[in-house]
């Protein structure tokens, strides 16, 4: 590599932070998919024709997501010399009143938080965006590190999601990105880079938890004149969106972090095997991918180091089976996306016969910042033998639904409590289900469970792909479980019988107990069939498909005895098993439910006790919903 | 070649031999459903699962597909695996109970069908066995999978007319479960072998792939001894002179 590439590398850098710190307001707007959703789209249109119209000089960017995905549209903005200031719920009535103030040369009213400094992780420095917090509108906005939100996490992976404008590689330069590549190419041997790995202590973040060093270690041992390196985008846990939101939010740290482990195992060729769900992650990636090419960071002879390495996007159909590595191998070469029994492991044999390397999002996005800041860097953080960070989803039942990043070891109490705010309503927090499908439900007992992956398996849960889905007590557990197996049935793939034929089996009892027809002998049928499946099915979906079962089960039995038993629902939830009726002594005789009754299965004259009608009752709940003195009992 | 012990006899064998070899070998029995012997091995049915301890790990594994390796300990028939074998045999038994593979194996194993599952008559017990030999043996690729999951089955393109089926029976032949059926009808026979789709015999239909083809008369003894679309493939495949199949296999001396 010669010095005009690294200088070329230097001046990029520079551009970008002109980019990121203009001389001029800029307004950014959170536009990843959770952003989207809520209306990020028109917000973004309103501020660029507001600008253009109202003549404000400014800068209008877009950035991936910060993590707050309950307070989006998010829209920053920051005045040069002032703080940067976060408004939620912004929408395009909104928008206006900020360009108003703008306009004015004031600061608008009504954010939410501010950030005084943006941190330079791979840097190690960090950049103050104003001085002014004289200004006394501005001093009582609360900063971004007193929020509770943030105050637990530590960004890795998500180092520059919510900072960069993803469709600008020169952004992601200023934050020092491509300079781990920059420099390993430069000086260091493939060897090097997998020990460096190695000592880290980086453990795969798509589910099982290899040690990353380990299997790079193994592919690169392999003998053979190909190798390849495939980024597993293929993320289909329910609830889960931490890959989605790296992809959207940070392309070029995936890009980065997989030509890092294309140059150590010695592949040339690299495949980011992502979904089709995903349109805005693979627009945001092809974008990034030209990019790469276009600055000489992709494609041959890279830097002028004499590396060279290419991506090609693989869109995958959606099956969720697709993200277990050999069946994600098949689906590339064009086959069924059908697993098969390892070993031989993707490392000795893979994609078309080859060494292969497979590396979820979350593990290649953490990789640059391992190599620029050191194993030693990254393996101070986290647990004994889960090292570093971890990237959650954190939805469901919890007051501050977001994508949260916090240190390995990280109880659960802190992420539900304080980052997530606790369960809304003031209602009593029941589980969490950890690790997707595959994972399993940790009941409120164990809320102070430090989270790594040991613990969480000690547990009988996962720690998988990162999604937390919060439950609170009106959440019947059998159901839960029923829900998973669902899901797990009509996303095996069936090759296998214990997972085609056994998950399928198991739901059906499952059924029956949600509907009253269980009886007490299926809960140890349940059981044998779950430990079964577990023992023989024949790749990593079927193999854990029976978790929630055995999970809930382990920690919720006395749930499955209810319906079994008492034929009750203690949730209220399972709808063969509830009747509603009206509490006499409380009811007020409002006629609230009367009207919001649907199916007519309420009577009562005004001011007095109403009647639920059984018979024409649907058990929908609405009655219960509207009423407003509690009367309503199942 | 590799050294290996199997229910504690050491043995060594060639690289890349499976466990079920080694163990056919010594005979030992070890139940497969998916498996035979001239197909790619394939690891759906999980009945051949044995343990393989390495290092002091033990893993679960499919026998037919587990290349034996050096220093691996095998177990064929532990109370772990005979209860895998036995959950197997009683789940495909709730699918198929008339097949009579499974009615052998639960005897074998000691299984009764399982009371409180909803029988599903089903013979197809999706073990792939068809759709390999059609592709590996006959070389003609006429049916594979449809549908994922529970529904997944054997099956012609769209569950339409297969266009590529020779009738050769070759899926008939090795079915474990006779799930597919082969019949021929005599001339002047009317059948329907698919939605709008009738044909007079003499022809061979096989009903599971919609697939009804006119049979070649022999020359000599005038029996109708093969579909000539069938003939048409092999005597392409084989390069047989044109005039090869006039005559039935009987006939030609």
């Amino acid at each position: 590599m010669n010095a005009k590439a690294i200088k070329n590398v230097q001046g990029l850098k520079k551009e970008g932070l002109v980019s990121l710190f203009p001389d001029k307001i800029k307004i950014i707007v959170g536009s990843a998919s959770c952003g989207l959703a809520a209306g990020a789209g028109p917000v973004f249109e309103a501020i660029k024709t507001g600008v253009k119209e109202k003549r404000i000089k400014a800068r209008v960017t877009r950035t991936g997501c910060i993590g707050l995905c309950h307070q989006e549209p998010l829209v920053d903005v920051i005045i040069p010399d002032k703080p940067r200031l976060t408004y939620g719920k912004v929408t395009p009535q909104a928008v206006k009143k900020i360009l108003d103030a703008l306009k004015k040369g004031k600061v608008p009213q009504g954010a939410f938080a501010r950030i005084d400094t943006e941190e330079f992780l791979l840097e190690g420095t960090s950049r103050t965006y104003g001085t002014d917090s004289e200004d006394p509108q501005i001093a009582q906005i609360p900063g971004f590190d007193v929020l509770s939100f943030y105050q637990k996490q530590s960004r890795i992976a998500l180092r520059n999601c919510g900072f960069i404008d993803p469709g600008n590689i020169l952004e992601y330069m200023a934050k020092g990105g491509y300079t781990a590549l920059a420099e390993l190419l430069q000086s260091k041997s493939p060897q090097q880079v997998v020990s460096e790995i190695e000592r880290s202590g980086l453990r795969g973040r798509g589910g099982a938890g290899f040690l990353t060093g380990r299997k790079w270690k193994m592919c690169r041992a392999a003998h053979a004149d190909k190798k390849y390196l495939i980024c597993n985008a293929d993320e289909g846990d329910p609830g889960a969106y931490m890959d989605r939101s790296i992809l959207e939010g940070d392309p070029h740290t995936v890009i980065e972090g997989m030509l890092i482990a294309g140059y150590a195992i010695g592949a040339a060729q690299g495949y980011i095997y992502v979904r089709d769900e995903y349109p805005l992650a693979i627009e945001r990636l092809q974008k990034a991918l030209k990019q790469a090419r276009t600055h000489g960071l992709l494609g041959d002879d890279i830097l002028k180091s004499g590396f060279s390495f290419d991506i090609i996007i693989n869109r995958g159909a959606g099956a969720f089976v697709c993200g277990e590595e050999t069946a994600l191998i098949k689906s590339i070469e064009g086959d069924w996306g059908e697993p098969r029994q390892r070993p031989p492991y993707p490392a000795q044999r893979g994609l078309w016969g080859k060494p292969t390397v497979i590396n979820n999002v979350e593990t290649l996005a953490t990789v640059p910042a391992v190599m620029h800041n050191g194993a030693k860097w990254f393996s101070a953080l986290g647990t004994q033998h889960s090292k570093g960070t971890k990237v959650f989803s954190l939805v469901g039942k919890v007051n501050r639904i977001g994508l949260v990043e916090v240190p390995m070891g990280t109880s659960l109490r802190d992420i539900i409590y304080d980052i997530g705010g606790g369960i809304p309503d003031g209602r009593a927090f029941k589980a969490v289900q950890t690790g997707g499908p595959s994972g399993g439900c940790i009941p409120a007992e164990l809320i102070d469970l430090p989270v790594d992956y040991e613990a969480l398996s000690r547990a009988g849960s996962i720690m998988g792909s990162g999604g937390l889905i919060v439950m609170d007590d009106k959440t019947c557990m059998v159901d839960v479980a029923k829900y998973f197996l669902d899901f797990l049935e009509n996303e095996s793939c069936g090759k296998c019988t214990p997972c085609r034929v056994g998950v399928k089996r198991m739901r059906e009892l499952l059924d029956a107990i949600c509907s009253g027809s269980g009886i007490i002998e299926d809960l140890a049928l349940l059981e044998k069939m779950a430990l079964n499946i577990k023992d023989s099915a024949l790749c990593g979906l079927g193999k854990t498909a029976p978790n929630p079962v055995l999970s809930t089960l382990k920690y919720f039995k006395d749930e499955y005895l209810a319906h079994i038993l008492l034929k009750k629902c203690p949730a209220g939830v399972c709808k063969n098993l509830i009747t509603y009726a009206i509490d006499p002594a409380v009811c007020t005789g409002c006629g609230a439910c009367l009207k919001a009754c649907p199916a007519d299965a309420i009577k009562g004259e005004k001011k007095k006790a109403h009647k639920v009608l059984t018979k024409k009752c649907i058990k929908c709940g609405a009655c219960q919903e509207v009423c407003p003195v509690g009367a309503v009992v199942t | 070649m590799v050294a290996l012990k199997i229910d504690g006899i050491a043995t060594s064998v060639p690289d890349g031999t499976t466990i079920l070899t080694v163990a056919k070998k010594l005979g030992i029995w070890i139940p497969t459903l998916c498996h035979h012997d001239v197909l790619t091995p394939y690891g759906g049915c999980r009945l051949c699962v044995v343990e393989v301890t390495l290092d002091g790990a033990t893993q679960i594994v499919s026998a037919c597909t587990y290349a034996a390796a050096d220093g691996i300990e095998v177990q064929t028939c532990t109370e772990r695996i005979i209860g895998i074998r036995k959950f197997i045999v009683e789940m495909l038994l709730a699918e198929a109970p008339q097949a009579e593979v499974l009615q052998d194996l639960a005897r074998d194993l000691g299984v009764t069908p399982p009371e409180r599952f909803q029988p599903r008559n089903e013979l197809c017990i999706a073990c792939g066995q068809c759709i390999r030999a059609c592709r590996e043996i006959v070389e003609v690729s006429a049916i594979d999978f449809a549908h994922r999951g529970y529904e997944r089955v054997a099956a012609s393109p769209f569950f339409q007319r297969s266009e590529d089926c020779i009738a050769c029976g070759t899926c008939v032949d090795i079915c474990p479960t006779g799930a597919i059926t082969k019949r021929d009808i005599p001339a002047g026979e009317k059948a329907v072998v698919a939605d709008g789709i009738n044909i007079t015999g003499p022809a061979r239909i096989i009903d599971n792939w919609k697939v009804g083809l006119a049979l070649k008369q022999c020359e000599k003894c005038g029996e109708h001894f093969a579909p000539q679309f069938q003939l048409d493939h092999f005597s392409k495949r084989a390069s047989l002179p044109d005039d090869f199949f006039n005559v039935c296999r009987q006939c030609r001396t």
